[in-house]
């Protein structure tokens, strides 16, 4: 079972605060929402629980059975779709993905492969062949996707995930974060779509200074 | 070592490696560079007698810039393509650093074996001592790939990365470079080679190794 505390978290830029005093426990086999108007900090969060930033007050610890998590564990422990995520242009999907996973210990496989393209609908044969840098940005997106569900990671932190696909990846993102919940992983997801909103468990809304 | 740190640096070297080989162009500007300053060089001394301390000296100086020219590039390019982030998600600290160094060292190692040659041919020097030739350029090589992959990781997302590269590796480098020059000196028969110069150099390349390698992980994982 692992746990994210946000312990009275302050986060302020440059002298302005973006949220202050936001206290949550999110546990596994849960989906959470961050939401609030654009600017609030939603990314900042998913930053803070990923521990890529240190927050400019309180405290932010990730505990796996009262032990917390070192920061090198929990990279090992966590995946991510946000837009800032880039894949490497000049390698294709396959090359791209073998790498990420390797590094990660997870061999692809030819089968797992085909399998993650067809479970994120990107099924043309062109894909596994063509460099992502001539993707579409909603390739990429599903790309991400499929990186996210094949690093069989426990926490999945999720910025915006919705966003650049069309209705049948907003469902694939949907029921892929709902079944990932089911199977006991920690699902934390910055939206501000409100079909997103409902499929959450518990949400902590970012008001804005 | 763990056997999965061996695979990650493995993983690593091969996404350089590939990515190199097709967008060749920090290849391109080493390698154009080295052969700019070695036909400026050859063409300023019309095969006039040098001294071997400033041969040796020249020899430095384009194999330095030359790989100036291309070992920033190793952390850089991540940040211009957006992919740091990628990397950090997945790649563990001591893989990454090392794949790198050892891409970095891979490409000194290929502009020595163009550079060296070629300078020995057209400045018209006879070797008096290959061997100490050869164990001076590979840990020359050696110590500009460990102490570039460390800066070129430091100095990524500075605004004036290139120019504060350079400004960080001269210091750092210097004790690699004066033995490196004597001992190149002397295999050009410039004077007796002073064979500890070269245990002085791998000493210093190891501490770099693993200074680089302790500095890394706070670098990774606590930016």
């Amino acid at each position: 079972m692992i746990t994210i505390k946000f312990e009275a978290v302050t986060q302020s830029f440059y002298g302005r605060t973006i949220f202050q005093d936001i206290n949550a426990k999110l546990r596994s086999g849960t989906i959470t929402a961050v939401t609030g108007q654009n600017g609030s900090g939603k990314s900042t969060l998913l930053k803070l629980a990923a521990h890529f930033m240190l927050p400019a007050a309180g405290r932010v610890s990730v505990v796996e059975d009262a032990r917390e998590l070192r920061r090198e564990e929990l990279r090992n422990r966590l995946a991510m779709v946000t837009p800032e995520l880039r894949f490497y242009p000049r390698l294709t999907a396959r090359e791209n993905l073998a790498f990420l996973l390797g590094l990660r210990g997870i061999e692809l496989t030819e089968t797992k492969f085909q399998a993650l393209l067809a479970r994120v609908g990107l099924r043309d044969q062109a894909v596994a062949t063509t460099v992502t840098g001539e993707f579409s940005t909603g390739m990429r997106q599903r790309l991400k996707l499929a990186a996210l569900l094949a690093a069989e990671a426990d926490i999945w932190l999720l910025d915006e995930p919705g966003a650049n696909l069309d209705a049948a990846g907003r469902e694939l993102v949907l029921r892929e974060a709902r079944q990932a919940a089911d199977e006991g992983r920690l699902v934390l997801w910055a939206t501000n779509d409100e079909r997103e909103e409902a499929a959450a468990d518990a949400a902590i809304h970012l008001a804005g200074h | 070592m763990q056997q999965s740190i061996w695979r990650g640096i493995k993983l690593v070297f091969c996404k350089e490696l590939t990515i190199g080989m097709r967008f060749k162009a920090a290849w391109a500007a080493m390698f154009m560079f080295a052969l700019t300053t070695l036909a400026c060089v050859s063409m300023a001394m019309q095969g006039g007698a040098v001294e071997p301390r400033l041969l040796a000296a020249l020899l430095w100086v384009s194999l330095f810039f030359a790989a100036m020219a291309g070992a920033d590039r190793v952390f850089a390019d991540e940040d211009t393509a957006g992919t740091l982030l990628t990397l950090h998600i997945f790649g563990p600290a001591q893989a990454v650093l090392l794949g790198k160094m050892l891409y970095t060292l891979f490409l000194l190692v290929l502009l020595a074996l163009f550079i060296t040659p070629l300078f020995l041919v057209l400045m018209d020097v006879a070797v008096a001592a290959p061997l100490v030739l050869l164990g001076t350029v590979l840990l020359g090589c050696f110590g500009i790939a460990a102490a570039g992959t460390l800066i070129a990781a430091l100095t990524t997302g500075a605004s004036v990365h290139s120019g504060l590269f350079s400004i960080l590796m001269l210091p750092i480098i210097l004790p690699v470079f004066l033995p490196a020059i004597s001992l190149t000196a002397g295999a050009f028969g410039g004077g007796a080679v002073t064979v500890s110069y070269l245990g002085g150099m791998a000493l210093y390349d190891f501490i770099l190794l693993v200074g680089a390698s302790i500095l890394f992980d706070y670098l990774w994982y606590e930016d």
